[in-house]
């Protein structure tokens, strides 16, 4: 007989499948109540209810008590090895069951003069028991626990204060000194630590004789302890950053945690924990290596560039590391690093390019996606150099496609899109390789999300031969393509777009293969697709269509031969609009008002009135579409090392983002709405723009907060200023509130104030102010105004927030902060692919030249600029690498007189300031001068 | 990027068999410190939280037991059979280890530092291997099942990391109690070897009087 089969033998065994739960209850209750107790039958029973808990199942409160009260009885036993698995199964029943304080003395007694192996176990079970009540009784145990000179015990104790800190915090910050002794101590296991088992017997000198856990424990609770004092915090991490005082790599991490959130909130201190940081860049643990890295990536903007390149060398150094996790959280930081700073990570191009046959397939694709961002930074200069490097990875790439998983290309697929959209000089390796993806083998999600890519190409890339050969790639991709729904939105596209192209006849072929070949829903895709080139291209093309099309007229479906006899009449009768249109409803709006129209019956006398939504017109929607994209590049970049959640996030976040610039035009609607019902205005006329998001004229945390939102009536020459007062004194009724706005403009003029009559604590209200404006002839439309708030202030006097009447409070005046009317108010951002042929054309050319304040690099004067004048980046002018000194930002925006107004920004930094020549057109007159005027 | 001030590291630990079934899985409510509502359950005239699952989780997404099991198997279609040691899995960061017929991960939140997580995990399969005598399969994991909560509980205490050295994890686990046959306790094990270094003691006792 082995000893293999003996040990099976034993009482062990039968637990393959999950034992019965009342069956385990009963024989709890039984054994647990024998006497003598059996201690290894119980501790097998013990298991087994463990089992179940761990599994899921859980036990009703009375049952649960129950057994709580069996188990109790075990402490007559004195088997350590019995009772460490009891203190186990307490911690588990403590959740459900009642009576848990009966088992304290118990616990108490065991950390008096319990033995060495259950004493921890016990330490940390008594937290679980103990109430805000009974805390104070153990305090003395706890303090000597955490001074104790085993380290197991210490931790067990700063452990379980730790537990308590929700409950007792008071009773726990007694135990401040004693933490601080642990932490600077120096604790050795006992000599019988590693008695239990015989697998140490023979090895006893080489066992580690302390791991400092206790430090990071200790250091845990510390913080929690001090947190709210800078100054103890402060001290607390030079002392402890000082040599190796800290010697565990968990309290290094831990320390590293508390000196980043230190410099959140006081950016100043960077000077001084600097160095510290750095230090730990070079450690022999790699994880804390990790950490430091982490935290000086996410404060980069306060360190210098030099200061930087050595998180890049750790970083470098770490990519080559045998451990997957690490290598994992390196190329993780530096995917992260390359979306802002592309050119920061160049150094570490070879060993990106190894990584890109890594074994583990989230680093290789993180290695691709990061590639693709540095080669765009590298390239943008220097051409030939560069668009070697292109086909180099992108052959790579090609060798890998066969072996990756469709999510991992997916994501790579997006990369090379936003790519492209960056550096659309590059997008013919880039498109090829698409549509070279395209025709490989794929299921439906893959082709979709390369369809959108191109899709999105087609869209924004300003380049029309590139808009050529992808329409052109996707007419032979659907000459075979088995998915009927990509067919029916490539067939939509190519009806979209073909008309505009030099040989719209080669589209048509296509087009009409379909025709013949296809099912039924392709077909009449295809047939609405044909009649667009009829509409726009006229002439030879149009007849010939027309021929086409009448031959569908005898299809066997009816859906074709409707759609076929509709279009047909509409090309005759010269219906263009009918086929092609140019603009579409907002269709928020438009839900918005058509529910709000079916709420209430009394509505239904009148008839719905379509031309109060807003139309927007393909030019509009596209800007909204390109916003919305390139947002969402963005954001999903940033977190582009969740690879395989990036699919399903982009999926929210393209919801998140597309809602909110849905949002915008619905807040619009609603401001109208509720501006509409205000009988003053109600002659004002249609609202033409609404600032959307109120600004703070006051602290968020001053006893009243104002926010104000700028309304422009431009028809009827007027504005008006809605202040938002929330009244945040908790004993005090405003009343009379008004707002006394001073325009610095003559040319403004204030019609009237509409005040508040009484604010409660808690409650807010506006108050209008509307003021006769100045036309865009007048020239001068900027203005800045200073606000006070006037008001009459009465104290609460009882608990219902009752006045005394007799009180006639006192008057009072508070000043705010001034606002702004700039000239970014009066334009939305727009887009259009090509910015080039829009500015030559349009006229009113101005001209300024204007030192950024403020600033002190490019990158933070683009954004300041398109932010003040509210217009969208085109070309990607937005990104500015870091390295150059000048920069050209091109913009473009819509102005609420409906014109365009084009914007040329040539920056330059010279001698640490930001200095501008701006240069801006207009299709208003004179708006391009305040254009120029306004920018700061 | 929110940091992780707190100790509470570790979302959960999970044992998952060869059909993603679990043998073992425990979430770790992790309280906010600063919180005052208090995560209380201990008066008597507490009986509120009774009926609670006994695996609460203030992440939303684990509060319930069937969520717990659509995670574990989701998580285990995207882990099983390719072993990558670490994953980012639905806003988690997951590192994990397969052997035999099963698999061992610990879940943690998506910011965590990403070495600390996987050294945590192959600390505790190591001590785990070392406890279940280098066979740490199904069965085993079932048979000794005191040892393996054991052993968990001594490295992670309600998502606290309390040890990471597998020696030490090691020597602090308990073996189950000799069983009591009324005094009279053979240890086959034991008493084989005595007679082998009796045998072999005997033996070069013989071979050195011959020399």
């Amino acid at each position: 007989m082995s000893t293999q089969t003996y040990k099976k033998q034993d009482a062990y065994a039968s637990t393959s499948g999950l034992p019965d739960k009342m069956a385990i209850f009963q024989e709890c209750l039984q054994q647990f109540n024998a006497s003598p107790v059996n201690a290894k039958k119980c501790r097998q029973l013990l298991a087994k209810l463990l089992r179940l808990i761990y599994y899921g199942e859980s036990f009703p409160s009375q049952e649960s008590t129950t057994l709580f009260f069996s188990i109790s009885k075990l402490f007559q036993h004195k088997d350590s090895s019995l009772r460490q698995l009891v203190y186990l199964t307490i911690k588990e029943l403590s959740s459900t069951s009642d009576d848990i304080l009966m088992v304290t003395s118990s616990i108490m007694r065991d950390i008096q003069g319990g033995d060495i192996i259950y004493k921890p176990n016990a330490i940390r079970t008594l937290s679980k028991v103990l109430d805000s009540t009974t805390v104070n009784a153990a305090e003395r145990l706890f303090k000597n626990a955490i001074v104790d000179k085993n380290p197991v015990i210490s931790s067990a104790a700063l452990i379980s204060s730790y537990n308590l800190l929700p409950n007792a915090k008071d009773v726990v910050k007694r135990f401040t000194n004693e933490t601080l002794e642990s932490i600077q101590s120096h604790k050795q296991f006992p000599s019988n630590q590693f008695q239990l088992h015989e697998f140490y017997g023979s090895s006893t000198s080489k066992l580690p004789t302390t791991s400092y856990m206790y430090q990071y424990h200790a250091l845990g609770l510390l913080y929690h302890l001090r947190n709210h004092d800078k100054m103890a915090l402060m001290k607390l991490i030079t002392t402890l950053s000082e040599g190796s005082a800290l010697k565990n790599s968990l309290s290094i991490i831990q320390l590293i945690r508390y000196i980043n959130k230190i410099l959140l909130d006081d950016e100043s201190l960077i000077i001084h924990l600097y160095p510290i940081l750095a230090g730990f860049l070079k450690h022999k643990s790699d994880m804390v290596e990790l950490e430091a890295s982490k935290t000086l990536v996410s404060l980069q903007h306060l360190i210098k560039d030099d200061q930087f390149m050595s998180i890049i060398t750790t970083l470098q150094k770490l990519l080559g590391v045998p451990r997957t996790a690490t290598r994992f959280a390196a190329i993780r930081l530096i995917n992260k690093i390359s979306t802002k700073h592309p050119e920061k990570i160049i150094v570490v191009t070879a060993e990106l390019e190894e990584l890109i046959n890594d074994a583990n397939r989230s680093i290789s694709t993180l290695a691709i996606t990061t590639l693709l961002k540095t080669m765009g930074a590298g390239t943008i200069d220097s051409g030939s150099v560069g668009g070697e490097s292109v086909d180099r990875l992108i052959s790579k790439m090609t060798s890998l496609m066969d072996e990756i998983t469709e999510d991992f290309k997916i994501v790579i697929i997006e990369a090379i899109e936003n790519l492209a959209l960056k550096f659309p000089a590059k997008h013919k390796k880039l498109v090829s390789f698409l549509t070279d993806l395209l025709r490989d083998d794929g299921t439906l999600p893959l082709k979709t999300s390369i369809v959108d890519a191109l899709f999105d190409l087609i869209k924004f890339l300003p380049d029309a031969g590139a808009k050529q050969l992808i329409l052109m790639n996707l007419c032979e991709f659907i000459e075979d393509c088995e998915f009927t729904e990509l067919s029916v939105r490539i067939l939509h596209l190519l009806g979209e777009e073909g008309p505009h192209t030099s040989n719209p006849s080669y589209y048509i072929r296509h087009i009409y293969n379909r025709l013949v070949l296809e099912n039924s829903i392709v077909r009449s895709s295809a047939v609405i697709s044909l009649a667009k080139f009829a509409a726009i291209c006229g002439g030879e093309i149009s007849k010939n269509i027309q021929i086409l099309l009448s031959r569908c007229l005898n299809d066997i479906d009816d859906e074709v031969r409707d759609r076929a006899a509709l279009s047909l009449k509409f090309i005759g009768g010269n219906h263009k609009n009918l086929i092609v249109n140019e603009s579409k409803y907002d269709l928020s709006a438009l839900e918005n008002k058509l529910t709000h129209y079916l709420n209430d019956e009394s509505n239904f006398i009148n008839k719905f009135d379509i031309s109060e939504i807003p139309i927007i017109s393909n030019e509009e929607l596209k800007s909204i579409e390109y916003n919305r994209k390139i947002n969402r590049l963005d954001s999903s970049t940033t977190d582009s090392a969740d690879i395989t959640e990036t699919i399903d996030k982009s999926k929210d976040n393209d919801k998140s983002i597309g809602d909110s610039v849905s949002n915008d035009l619905l807040k619009q609607q609603e401001y109208a709405q509720e501006l509409s019902t205000i009988p003053e205005f109600s002659n004002y006329g249609k609202l033409s723009k609404s600032t959307i998001t109120p600004i703070y004229l006051t602290e968020k945390e001053n006893e009243f907060v104002v926010t104000v939102v700028k309304h422009f009536f431009i028809e009827s020459k007027k504005l008006v200023l809605q202040y938002n007062i929330t009244n945040t004194l908790p004993r005090s009724v405003l009343q009379d509130i008004s707002v006394i706005a001073q325009p610095d403009n003559e040319l403004y003029e204030e019609d009237f104030i509409i005040p508040i009559n009484e604010l409660k604590p808690d409650q807010n209200g506006i108050v209008y102010v509307s003021f006769s404006t100045p036309t865009i002839e007048d020239g001068d439309i900027l203005v800045a105004f200073g606000n006070t708030v006037a008001y009459t202030n009465k104290d609460i006097i009882d608990e219902d927030g009752n006045v005394d009447p007799r009180d006639d409070g006192w008057s009072d005046e508070y000043q705010i902060d001034d606002l702004e009317v700039s000239a970014g108010d009066f334009v939305t951002p727009l887009y259009n692919s090509n910015f080039t042929a829009l500015f030559d054309q349009l006229d009113n050319y101005e001209t300024s030249v204007v030192t950024i304040s403020g600033t002190d690099t490019l990158e933070n004067a683009v954004t300041k600029l398109r932010n003040s004048l509210n217009l969208l980046p085109l070309d990607g002018s937005d990104y500015v690498p870091s390295d150059s000194t000048s920069h050209i930002l091109k913009l473009l925006g819509k102005d609420v007189w409906g014109g365009k107004v084009v914007v040329s920004a040539r920056l330059a930094v010279t001698g640490g300031k930001v200095v501008a020549k701006l240069e801006a057109k207009s299709e208003t007159e004179t708006f391009s001068s305040i254009i120029t005027g306004g920018a700061y | 990027m929110s940091l992780n001030l707190s100790l509470y590291t570790v979302s959960a630990v999970l044992i998952l068999d060869n059909e993603g079934s679990r043998l073992y899985a425990k979430y770790y409510n992790s309280p906010s410190i600063e919180s005052s509502n208090s995560t209380s359950h201990t008066t008597t005239t507490n009986n509120t939280n009774t009926n609670n699952n006994n695996n609460i989780n203030s992440d939303p997404y684990f509060s319930t037991l069937q969520q717990q099991l659509k995670f574990e198997k989701s998580l285990f279609s995207k882990v099983n059979k390719v072993n990558q040691d670490i994953v980012l899995y639905d806003n988690h960061l997951i590192t994990y280890k397969q052997t035999n017929d099963i698999i061992l991960l610990i879940v943690a939140k998506i910011n965590e530092n990403e070495s600390l997580i996987y050294s945590i995990m192959a600390n505790l399969f190591e001590s785990l291997n070392i406890l279940l005598d280098n066979t740490i399969d199904k069965a085993t994991i079932l048979e000794k099942y005191d040892i393996v909560t054991l052993t968990i509980d001594e490295t992670i205490d309600d998502g606290i990391i309390i040890e990471s050295d597998p020696a030490i994890i090691v020597s602090r686990v308990t073996n189950a109690p000799a069983a009591q046959l009324d005094g009279v306790h053979v240890n086959i094990d034991k008493g084989l070897f005595d007679a082998f270094s009796f045998a072999s003691k005997k033996i070069s006792e013989r071979l050195q009087q011959g020399l």
